[in-house]
Parts: structure tokens; C-alpha cells; sequence
């Protein structure tokens, strides 16, 4: 089935299925099938900021006084959350606009990825102000073999998934040899891939962020690169929100509320998702590995990175209604959620650190005696 | 119900609502460990089920929810309510 920018067919969205109904025709937002998705929206816009409000002066003087070890454990984690927003940035709309059936939907998507690119501007907001020459760390994410490693994993499906609706817009549902290559564009199997890709993701935004935010706020938690913690403070809660975005959409897909073939595609694909869960675990421990490969910073090791990385791991997939797979423990970073609060519920917003301060906020009740007991 | 609510925490004890801005709000002025993450409605870790009575939301809650399970961050006691918080 071909993609239509504006589909004139004149049907009801809330009648479609999230994906692979017929194509959105008026963004129109009345009559929602799933309004969570417009809170969602409306939650991100809420939380919108700029990486230039953010003064890094002090971040470019604690930089350059940090040993050698300690530069590489802040430099690794920046380049490996490039790559991640990298991909996010693009990946949502690439893979999903073009199946996507209900307006809501189509709109949480691009407002998604529209503030994974606001994270990216922000790495090279960091880098520039922390470092005289940023080409060399951003010429060095593809040629770092760690990273790279890893990107396979984090793209791998969407890149298959995307591949497959190519095939799928061109020539429609069904098997198809192309250049001596078979592809199973079937509504089914794009379905399944289409799972998968989500999960894919949730797995990206849920565990492989959190190695990266747990040294960013270890260094804070030290009085040092602090601009740089606030800086990952709101991008820790955007994906928090992004996450609970996928989670809903897997969790529908689940319950059979979509369409039946989704309800059987996730019993059939529960193993697979065990093992996506669990490569991405065991690739992030190994990462913390590589962290701290040339010496540990205070208060935190491997080791110790490892057990959140489990926790984090059994919390993220206890929230999809599946099984933890490590043992249970409670969390080993404890001093890790006040940096993960969002803070919208503090009463003292003129604080600078409150990060939804609203901009712009004007006081009306300002009466023409109120400034009487001031003198000149 | 009249007077002000009265909340049982499972395992813990029984308490009057303090009229704090929210449940999550209640359960830490009595020390008790209720998990807790965003504070926004949206990451899910304050999820616990509410066995009996009612509570009313004060901020929205974006996260998937089961049955009788709420966020103790979105909402606060509207009659006398006893709670059950995760184990772990």
C-alpha cells in the first residue's frame, strides 16, 4: 500500500488501528482512540528547554582539571549518547510515519523525536564548551569499536523494519523476490518486526541511557561537571516520558486490544523479547567494563554500575508485565532518583535548579500600592 | 465519609491525611519507603494498588495502569483508603 501525505479518504481515525490501518488524513485531535498519547504530547511540550540555557563555564575548568581516566569515562559516555540521539532523532519517524493511522499517534511520534534532536544539539553545546577542538570526539564515535559494537544492536532492527515497509509501500502485502532477495513483507510479518523494533527501543530509551546518566550524575553528586548534570537531568526526563510512551504502545498491542494478530505476535515473540532485554543488559555491563577500564572514579565501579544496570534491567520489564531476570535487589544507586525527580511538584520555582520553571510568567495581581513601602 | 481521610499502608501503619499535595507526599512525611522516581506521573515507580476507598488525581497520570493500581504521585485520598506498596 502506497504512503499518501493526505489521504482524502473520508474515514474515522478512531476506527483504525495504531498501525498499518489506512493512512492519517486531517491531523485532527477532537476524537482521539488513544488520548494518553496527546498527554504525552502535551507533557513534552511542557518540558521543552534550550541546551544554551545552560552555563558551562565551570563544566570547561572541572574538565580540564580531571584525571586522565576520569576524562575518558565522561568522553565515552557523551560519544555513546551521540550515537543513541543519533538514531532517535530520525529513527521514530523514519520507521513509523509511514504506518501510522491515528493522528495522535502520528503527532507523539514526530514530537518525540523532534526533542531527541533538542538532546543532540545539547552533546555538542557540552563538547564545544568543554573542549577547544569537538572533532575530536565526534570524528571518533564511528571508529570506536566499543561503540560501534553496540550501534549494530540498537539499529539493527530498525534498519530491518524500515527496509521491509520499503518493500511493503512499493509493492504492497506478501512475499517478494527483489534482486534475488526474498522479503516477507506480509502484514504479519511486518507486524512482528514492527514489535520488535518497539521493543527495540524501549530497551534503547529504558536501560541503555542509564550508564551514561548514572557517571553524569556521579560527577555532580562530586560538585563536579554540574552544567553538564542538569543538562542530562532533562534529558533523563524526557526519555522517562518517551519510554512510557512505548511501553503504552506495546502494552496495547499486548492486551489484544489492537488487533488480534498483535496479541499473538507478543506471546509468540516473548522469548525474543526476553533476549533483547537481556543482550542489552549484558552489552551495558560490558560498557561499564570499558568505562572504567583505565581506573575508577569515587563512587562508582563496574561492579557497582553492573548491579544498577540489573536493577534498572528487572524494574524496566516488571513495567511490561514481564519477568525480572536478574535477582531481585533493591537499588544500588539510591542517590540516583533525586537526580531523575522531575520536580514539577516544588513549591519554590524562582530556585534555579527547578527545571520547569516556567519562562515568561507574569504576575497579574500586582496592585498600584503594592510598591508603597519602597523609598528612592 | 466525613472528617479528614485515613490511610492504611499494608505492612506499615494507619495514619490521618495531612492534606499533603499528593499520597506520595502523605507516605513520606510518615517515613514510610514508598518508591518514588519522577514525581511527574509518568515513569511508574510510585505504582501501588489501592485495596479500599477512593482517591482523586491531582496531576495526570500518563502511565499505563492495571485494575486497581495508582500512582501515589498523582493522587490524594478521597476517603479513608488502605494501600498495598510493591515488594521490593
Amino acid at each position: 500500500m502506497s504512503y499518501s501525505t493526505f489521504s482524502p479518504s473520508n474515514h474515522d481515525a478512531t476506527r483504525e488501528p495504531m498501525f498499518f490501518g489506512r493512512p492519517v488524513n486531517v491531523a485532527r485531535y477532537d476524537k482521539q482512540k488513544y488520548p494518553i498519547f496527546e498527554k504525552l504530547i502535551e507533557k513534552q511540550l511542557s518540558f521543552f528547554w534550550r541546551p544554551e540555557e545552560v552555563d558551562l563555564t565551570n563544566d570547561r575548568k572541572d574538565f580540564m582539571d580531571m584525571p586522565d581516566h576520569e576524562k575518558h569515562i565522561f568522553l565515552s559516555n557523551l560519544k555513546y549518547q551521540t550515537l543513541l540521539d543519533s538514531v532517535q532523532g530520525r529513527s521514530p519517524n523514519v520507521a513509523f510515519l509511514p504506518v501510522v493511522s491515528l493522528p495522535e499517534l502520528e503527532t507523539w511520534f514526530e514530537t518525540w523525536a523532534f526533542s531527541e534532536t533538542i538532546h543532540s544539539r545539547s552533546y555538542t553545546h557540552i563538547i564545544r564548551n568543554i573542549i577547544t577542538e569537538p572533532s575530536e570526539v565526534f570524528d571518533t564515535i564511528v571508529t570506536n569499536p566499543e561503540i560501534i559494537k553496540r550501534a549494530e544492536t540498537v539499529t539493527r532492527l530498525y534498519d530491518e523494519f524500515i527496509q521491509l515497509v520499503s518493500v511493503y509501500s512499493v509493492h504492497g502485502a506478501g512475499v517478494h523476490q527483489i534482486n534475488g532477495v526474498s522479503y516477507d513483507a506480509s502484514l504479519y510479518n511486518l507486524k512482528r518486526k514492527l514489535y520488535l523494533t518497539l521493543v527495540s527501543v524501549n530497551v534503547l530509551e529504558a536501560i541503555r541511557f542509564y550508564v551514561s546518566f548514572a557517571c553524569s550524575f556521579a560527577f555532580a553528586e562530586r560538585a563536579l561537571m554540574e552544567g553538564n548534570a542538569k543538562i542530562i537531568k532533562l534529558i533523563a526526563r524526557d526519555e522517562a516520558l518517551h519510554l512510557t510512551g512505548t511501553q503504552h504502545m506495546l502494552n496495547l498491542m499486548a492486551s489484544g486490544a489492537e488487533d488480534a494478530d498483535f496479541k499473538q505476535i507478543a506471546v509468540e515473540c516473548e522469548e525474543q523479547v526476553y533476549a533483547i532485554f537481556r543482550e542489552a543488559a549484558q552489552q551495558e555491563k560490558e560498557w561499564a567494563e570499558y568505562l572504567f577500564s583505565e581506573g575508577s572514579m569515587i563512587g562508582l565501579n563496574a561492579r557497582i554500575l553492573g548491579d544498577y544496570v540489573e536493577y534498572i534491567t528487572n524494574v524496566r520489564m516488571k513495567a511490561l508485565g514481564l519477568n525480572e531476570i536478574f535477582p531481585a535487589r533493591q537499588n544500588p544507586l539510591p542517590w540516583m532518583n533525586g537526580w531523575l525527580v522531575s520536580d514539577n511538584v516544588q513549591v519554590a520555582p524562582q530556585e534555579a535548579e527547578i527545571s520547569s520553571y516556567l519562562v515568561g510568567q507574569i504576575d497579574n495581581d500586582v496592585g498600584s500600592d503594592d510598591f508603597d513601602g519602597f523609598d528612592l | 465519609m466525613s472528617g479528614i481521610p485515613r490511610i492504611k499502608v499494608s505492612n506499615y501503619h494507619t495514619f490521618f491525611y495531612q492534606y499533603e499535595f499528593s499520597l506520595l507526599d502523605a507516605l513520606e512525611s510518615q517515613e514510610i519507603p514508598a518508591p518514588y522516581n519522577c514525581r511527574g506521573g509518568y515513569c511508574g515507580c510510585c505504582k501501588v494498588r489501592l485495596l479500599d476507598g477512593e482517591v482523586e488525581y491531582v496531576q495526570d497520570s500518563l502511565v499505563d495502569l492495571q485494575g486497581d493500581e495508582i500512582l501515589t504521585c498523582c493522587c490524594r485520598p478521597k476517603t479513608h483508603i488502605e494501600i498495598e506498596l510493591p515488594e521490593d
